[in-house]
């Protein structure tokens, strides 16, 4: 199972997914290798780093991660860089047997490479400190740190989907006016969350559908390949030219079945997972309104609390109470904290704003690139398959020309 | 559900499956009509005979015939032909709610057509008398003759699956040495009969992943025509050159959508109905065989008992007893039986050599051209796929280059 990736930021063997950045700090995700024994058994993959920045210990680091580890960046890059889209992961559960075939890990290493490079070239991100410890820290380091940190900043899958939930029903209460909205009332912003919505949705069906054309060129390929062993076994029992065409057709089927699985291969790796790929990216992105509503809220209530203990205050004075001073301290680091939640939601709006711009851009060149892939592997799939048909015609126009 | 067929054997379209014969008896089955209600209902079809023989109520005559008059005539053939491979029919049950599908009307309309052009173009079976009914006589004269010979002449399918076993056993007690043989011992004949067998096993077999090829190609279709949609969808919310992309994206996905669905039902038509067609066709030789086997022991039994009646007759003529005339009579009778059973067998075996010689030839020509349909259907079908996903090429790449 030991694969190495060929993608390099430096220079030559440039993936398109991953343009160059100067200085460089360039990752790869490779040798994934199964550790561990029964229900505990895991993969191991090596991340090997190669940069010239001062920050990190000499031109190339190759560590021991595992699929947690990578959680764990992923987990602490989102508490840290509000309003930035976090890169995504592949998903962590799969069904048990499915779990260690040769398919899915090379699915995966292929996710964790892109998420890491991702991250390696995104201006912010790149900085972090916890992608240091995770691209140079020993095993047991990282272990540590791991295990640490599950308390305080996991959010259970639970939590975000409620967060999701209230952000959609946020908006249809403020539309019943059930409740006072705590939600920008910002047109654009409005319009930019139906758009990731709705492309969410539309996103996940087109993958549903990606991945059963995959599984559709597979069933087709072994149907082929039956067929051609079946007419092999009837030309065994003919002679002549009629046993000669028959042999040549199930040959001929079961080259083609081959081609198919080869293709029904391509159109995974090179569409149907990018497709998925893009599906993760929209999910981070709803992700990050999530913090952007929260943030908002946050800074909303503060300032409505700011109000009334700004009216208690004046009232305290008025009655010239002793209780002023303390309240006096409260409202002013209450004033703090408010300016505080403010320039925090104002940094997401005006990161968001960049990510968007960014995303875009990245999107419409990644989806280019699995069209042109998907258009391409098909086109030459299909060539070669009336290539072999066709060189087939003579052979049988021979047969049934002569007669017995 | 009309579909009129441009088989005939009347010169300018030949079919290279039903050659022509000189003087011509063409004849096509055409116009599938469904008739009655309920489970009563059944499809009738017009079969239109265009023929030069002056026993024919010349030049063209057009009959309603149903399945059930088919099975008719090809039961009284099988009947009266014996030693001859009978043309096949296709078969009679189908799952219920596949019985009125325009396809499987189709197909059985094409291989009833094949049928009777089959028997037309065969040099014995062409002349005969029940053949001429068939073609000529009114509805109500056909149902009378179809129901009046149920009882005699149909053979129940369990009886002739007990005759393929009987067949099929006898070699083995053979070589076993059970008893003794009554079977032909030609080795020639024994290795035609295991190719037969062998034939059929692997006939079926391939049929079979050549229907599946059918059904997988209707999939792969299915699933490029729903893709199509999805990525339409998807380009609906997107603007620009990306939901262009989107939108040629999709709407290529559903053509070849079509085209799948397209060389799936030429597959089936052109392809895999042949493949069943020649399981049909050693299934009849298989019954032929029988019919063999069957004469052959009572030609054997027969010869048997008239030893026993010569041994019993010079007994008596020794003792001189007044039973002699009698036994002299039953002794000529047999005898002259004996001869009758003796001459229907070497006709079957004399029919048998000549309708295999035929049987080959027909069968490398029908097997040549189902693979060359085959051949030819898939590389047209993967040229225009591989054409359509070209053509998208530089509109996608006009996209990926300007981010």
């Amino acid at each position: 199972m030991a694969m190495i990736a060929t993608t390099s930021l430096s220079g030559s063997s440039q993936s398109p997914r991953s343009p160059s950045t100067q200085p460089f700090l360039s990752v790869s995700v490779t040798d994934p290798a199964k550790l561990g024994n029964g229900v505990q058994s895991y993969i191991s993959y090596r991340v090997i780093t190669r940069t010239n920045l001062p920050e990190y210990q000499g031109p190339e680091k190759i560590v021991i991660r595992r699929y947690s580890d990578f959680i764990w960046l992923h987990d602490r890059l989102f508490e840290k860089y509000k309003g930035i889209f976090i890169p995504p992961l592949p998903e962590k559960n799969a069904v048990e047997k499915f779990r260690f075939s040769a398919e899915f890990i090379e699915m995966r290493r292929q996710a964790l490479d892109i998420f890491v490079n991702r991250i390696a070239l995104h201006p912010q991100l790149q900085q972090s400190e916890d992608l240091k410890t995770f691209l140079q820290v020993d095993e047991e380091t990282m272990e540590r740190a791991r295990s640490q940190e599950t308390g305080i900043f996991k959010k259970k899958p639970a939590d975000f989907m409620q967060i999701f939930k209230d952000v959609q029903s946020k908006v249809s209460d403020a539309v019943l006016g059930k409740e006072k909205p705590v939600e920008e009332s910002n047109p654009e912003y409005e319009k930019l969350k139906n758009y990731i919505f709705e492309l969410e949705e539309d996103l996940a069906e087109a993958q549903k559908h990606a991945f059963r054309l995959v599984k559709r060129h597979k069933e087709l390929g072994q149907s082929l390949s039956d067929f051609g062993k079946a007419i092999k076994l009837l030309g065994a029992c003919e002679g002549n030219s009629l046993g000669k065409a028959f042999s040549e057709l199930g040959s001929k089927s079961e080259m083609l079945s081959i081609k198919l699985q080869k293709e029904a291969h391509n159109l995974l790796m090179k569409f149907a997972e990018p497709l998925k790929d893009y599906v993760r990216a929209v999910q981070s992105i709803k992700a990050t309104m999530a913090e952007r509503a929260t943030a908002f809220k946050h800074q909303y209530e503060l300032a409505e609390t700011i109000k009334l203990k700004e009216i208690n205050l004046d009232k305290l004075m008025l009655i010239r109470s002793d209780k002023v001073g303390e309240a006096e301290i409260e409202y002013r680091e209450l004033k703090v904290e408010g300016e505080e939640a403010t320039k925090k939601y104002e940094m997401i709006v005006q990161l968001m704003n960049e990510e968007i711009v960014r995303f875009q851009e990245q999107k419409t060149w990644d989806v280019g690139v699995a069209f042109h892939e998907l258009a391409k592997g098909q086109a030459q799939l299909a060539n070669e398959i009336a290539d072999a048909w066709r060189s087939l015609l003579p052979k049988l126009e021979a047969c049934s020309s002569a007669q017995t």
